[in-house]
């Protein structure tokens, strides 16, 4: 069923049980949103994406008014512009307005709004004085509340999306806040640090500790790709700066995983430039000489690397005396949700073909 | 990295225990929350998070409930004490009664008395009130305060006397029955209108209800019949009635005095709507600073089981229906009809999104009728007297009669029932005896601490449920400025007089007061606005009054009524908006820190 609707003028048919907030996007007309994210179930907390309804007493919230038969809407009057300003301003006189070092700056949705509509920093207000900075000892996410201007997206995250409802709202009125469970740390209200929080997060309230103070967001590439760590082939961006991967960001249009991510995928990045890290296959250096074992004194396996050519052939050749002394079910294979499908395939084509068993499984479904 | 370990402890049994009573239902959270906190005389993070574990829910949410609700706290406190912060006890001078109960011996020697101030008790016809645990005490003189300590606890306004042009229908029986006795009730006519509904179809009883025209108590004056209609005409059911009885608007107190007089009356009007609406349960949310007319009115509805008025098959029919009693924990916010649901079923009292309204989805999501007190207290008669005689009780365009209130500078301060279509005027000299000696009319607040600040001009502007400041207009700015000048809330029919003594931007500075104190934080413009508002009167009425300090003001009010996200902050803006209109000058004069 549709709805004949006007948006500034414009004759719009418009599908019944949609949002003026959708309706308007759809028809490129631009309203501002802050607390809405289309991922969550909207709230109208913000009042920035207020418009003016006919007829209508009050200003509407555009995120949560469906539209109806007649409507007519002003999303630009003096009267909206005003209120959205003053509404802006209300959100700047508690916050530190720190751009200069913060971490989000570039990609935060409130500089861009107070941007977008000059508001003005009023000279009033707790200004980032309130709560202490990255108070939160979750070791990858880096809290601080004095940023936060009670949109709630982290709430709704973690509730709706993650479904471990760790962020709650205590208080009320000015002294409002955005708390973890019982007024804890993150970790006691039974967070497993995913970062969808911080992905949510319009403003620097949530940002990341790994990466903090590592670059501007004009400062990096980014890369789409991947995830490596497991088979649901989570995608995301990789940030990357003079060529090294200094974090990873939500991608909101992966087509698996959305913005969600775990732990895994958004913060266990660091193995990629870790000097630990093997390149090259290594073999243990008996192996090389006599091929007897021998007991290796101190610590290390006394590994040597060497070749692929080399590590190859030393497997092969173990496969082939294990296989003709004990026959081929007396090895087994596991592969690795690391690989890439067809790696996974082959693997598997050399169990059963190469070798001739059916030993074989695969690190996804333990 | 974090080397901090986690523990995870098994719930304390005792708390698992409490659960239990309550059928580990989520939506007993503010109940279990209490009762931890009667047990330790204080919730603690972990008692919280082990109510939370008890019921399954989020540690957040209980602990977002115990900080939410001002009834409920973190601090250890022994006995408690609260003294009313609220517009009409200021009027009082409520501090010196704060200050002197500070002083009193049992606050001073034994340290078993924790004194809280709170944004209003209901109790405005016994200013200054004060609240010792669950008993109600007014009024309080700082020169009584001591008395406190003996168990004195003020004397109770009587309201048996009928004044002069007085119509009595709602408030009929005070004083002559005995609340507490439903043979007494029945003998004087109580249950009547229940047994004559009965007779008919529901239908029939909706269609007179809609005939009478009556009109919401709770302010907004919507019609009653029409949200019935709403209900009734749901498919899905079950379907609820609420009544609203979170009497917490400063200056109103008419809920209190009809359940404490007559709770049967009440008990008696929402069978009616359940009837009508076919509806099968009902729960009263009363504010936990009730707690006598909440055991009351539990004695009420245990008394009507007992007389098969309520409960299964109600007198022989096929009509079943119960009605439960909840307390509230202090929060004006959850007179708000959906932050009241959202109080019901266990959660922060926070206004919901409408729409839905909740005759389509409100408690549980169910449809569901939430009328205030004196709104169901109206039904009874209209049923037993018909919709036309409720109709030709006044000629005004707002059918029936209203339970009034005037309070503050005038002789005989009190609750009175008139028909609509008084003026200000009658409202003083008729019903409130007139201004005190040496008094001469200010400014009156009208209809709640949400209401229009009125001057002298108009005093015989006509006040019914058609002349709020919001009612029936669009955006015409020209026609809405010329309405602040020359309208008068209605709102929930309380007036507050105030003569010379009284500064308009002090008294201003008051209600702002409590609204920075019950806005809930939901919305940016009401969260933010009511705080930076009671800044700026705050400094002005300290004598440091800036230049632009009202315009500020003014801008502040217009985005509060605009933009905000419920009636809460919507409203906040009428009286601003009147004070400043009619008391400009007194606002420019303080601006200048003169």
């Amino acid at each position: 069923m549709t709805v004949n609707i006007k948006i500034n003028g414009q004759a719009i048919q418009a599908e019944a049980g949609k949002t003026v907030l959708q309706v308007a996007k759809e028809h490129d007309v631009h309203i501002p949103t802050l607390c809405y994210h289309k991922d969550l179930s909207p709230t109208g907390n913000c009042r920035m994406c207020v418009v003016e309804v006919k007829g209508g007493r009050f200003l509407q919230a555009a995120c949560v008014t469906p539209v109806w038969e007649g409507m007519e809407i002003e999303t630009d009057s003096a009267k909206v512009v005003n209120d959205r300003k003053m509404t802006l301003e209300l959100m700047l006189a508690n916050h530190p307005v720190d751009c200069m070092t913060c971490d989000v700056a570039g990609e935060c949705e409130l500089q861009d709004l107070a941007y977008e509509y000059q508001a003005k920093i009023p000279a009033w207000g707790a200004k980032g004085t309130r709560y202490p900075v990255d108070s939160d000892p979750n070791p990858f996410i880096r809290v601080d509340m004095n940023k936060c201007i009670l949109c709630r997206r982290c709430v709704l995250a973690c509730e709706e999306i993650q479904g471990r409802q760790v962020w709650g709202v205590a208080k009320r009125g000015f002294n409002e806040q955005i708390v973890a469970g019982a007024g804890t740390t993150m970790l006691e209200a039974r967070c497993e640090s995913c970062g969808q929080c911080v992905a949510y997060c319009p403003t620097g309230a949530l940002s990341n500790k790994m990466n903090y103070g590592r670059a501007r967001a004009h400062q990096v590439k980014k890369v789409t790709t991947t995830c490596s760590y497991c088979g649901v082939g989570c995608q995301f961006d990789l940030l990357v700066k003079n060529n090294k991967i200094i974090g990873v960001q939500s991608n909101p249009n992966a087509p698996v995983n959305g913005m969600a991510l775990c732990v895994k995928g958004r913060y266990a990045y660091d193995y990629v430039h870790h000097p630990d890290r093997v390149l090259k296959p290594r073999v243990r250096r008996y192996l090389l000489e006599d091929g007897k074992s021998k007991i290796v004194n101190g610590d290390g396996w006394d590994w040597q690397e060497v070749e692929w050519e080399v590590a190859l052939d030393i497997v092969a050749k173990k496969f082939a005396e294990t296989r003709s002394a004990f026959g081929a079910d007396s090895m087994g294979f596991l592969t690795s949700a690391k690989c890439l499908n067809e790696e996974n395939y082959l693997m598997n084509k050399l169990a059963r073909q190469v070798i001739g068993t059916n030993n074989i499984d695969h690190c996804a479904r333990l | 990295m974090t080397n901090k370990k986690i523990v995870y402890h098994p719930i304390s049994p005792e708390i698992e225990e409490m659960a239990r009573h309550h059928g580990n239902k989520p939506e007993a959270a503010l109940e279990l929350l209490k009762d931890v906190q009667t047990h330790h005389s204080a919730l603690t993070i972990d008692s919280v998070t082990d109510a939370a574990r008890a019921l399954k829910l989020p540690p957040h949410q209980l602990y977002g409930m115990a900080t939410f609700y001002s009834m409920l706290s973190l601090e250890e406190r022994r006995k408690v004490l609260r003294v009313c912060d609220g517009p009409v006890c200021w009027l009082k001078r409520a501090s010196e009664t704060r200050e002197a109960i500070e002083k009193t011996a049992c606050a001073q020697n034994n340290d078993k008395v924790t004194i809280e101030r709170t944004s209003c008790l209901g109790l405005c016809d016994r200013a200054p009130a004060v609240l010792v645990e669950d008993e109600q005490a007014g009024p309080i003189d700082h020169n009584e305060a001591w008395r406190l300590c003996e168990g004195w606890r003020g004397t109770p306004t009587d309201y048996s006397e009928v004044r002069n042009g007085e119509t009595r229908v709602m408030t009929a029986l005070i004083g002559k029955i005995d609340p507490d006795s439903i043979e007494d009730a029945l003998a004087h006519g109580v249950y009547d209108g229940l047994r004559s509904a009965m007779q008919k179809e529901p239908v029939a009883v909706l269609s007179e209800v809609e005939t009478s025209g009556l009109q919401g108590r709770g302010g907004a004056g919507f019609p009653v019949g029409r949200k019935w209609r709403f209900v009734a005409s749901e498919k899905r059911t079950p379907r609820y009635i609420v009544c609203n009885a979170d009497e917490s608007e400063p200056l109103i107190f008419k809920d209190r005095v009809l359940i404490d007089t007559n709770p049967h009356q009440l008990v008696e009007g929402m069978i009616i709507a359940g009837y009508a609406c076919g509806a099968s349960e009902a729960w009263v949310y009363i504010r936990g600073e009730y707690e006598y007319q909440a055991r009351r009115l539990e004695n009420a509805i245990e008394q009507a089981k007992v007389k098969n008025l309520l409960g299964e098959n109600i007198l022989g029919s096929t009509f079943s229906f119960d009605i439960h009693v909840h307390r509230g924990a202090g929060a004006y916010i959850c007179g708000e009809e959906t932050a009241l649901l959202e109080s019901l079923e266990g959660k922060r009292g926070e206004p919901r999104l409408r729409p839905p309204y909740p005759p389509a989805s409100g408690f549980r999501g169910q449809p569901t009728a939430v009328n205030n007190v004196e709104s169901f207290c109206a039904v009874p008669h209209i049923i037993k007297n018909g919709a036309e005689w409720w109709r030709n009780l006044t000629n005004d365009p707002t059918p029936g009669t209203k339970v009034y209130m005037v309070l503050g500078h005038v002789k005989k301060p009190g609750l009175f029932e008139a028909p609509f279509g008084l003026t200000l005027r009658e409202i003083i000299e008729d019903f409130g005896g007139g201004m005190l000696p040496g008094s001469h009319f200010n400014f009156a607040l009208c209809g709640g601490a949400a209401g229009t600040i009125a001057p002298p001009a108009l005093m015989d502007s006509h006040i019914d449920y058609s002349s709020g400041p919001l009612k029936g207009v669009t955006r015409d700015i020209k026609a809405m400025e010329k309405r602040w000048t020359q309208v008068i809330s209605m709102g929930a029919g309380s007036f507050l007089i105030c003569d010379q003594t009284v500064s308009p931007v002090n008294f201003l500075r008051e209600l702002m007061h409590f609204f920075a104190a019950e806005s809930c934080g939901k919305c940016t413009p009401c969260r933010v606005g009511t705080w930076r508002s009671l800044e700026i009167l705050n400094r002005m009425t300290s004598g440091k009054g800036q230049l632009g300090d009202t315009d500020e003001l003014k801008s502040l009010a217009a985005l509060m009524q605009d933009s905000s996200f419920c009636g809460l902050g919507q409203s906040v803006a009428i009286p601003m908006k009147s004070a400043l209109t009619h008391f400009g000058a007194e606002f420019a004069k303080v601006e200048k820190g003169q």
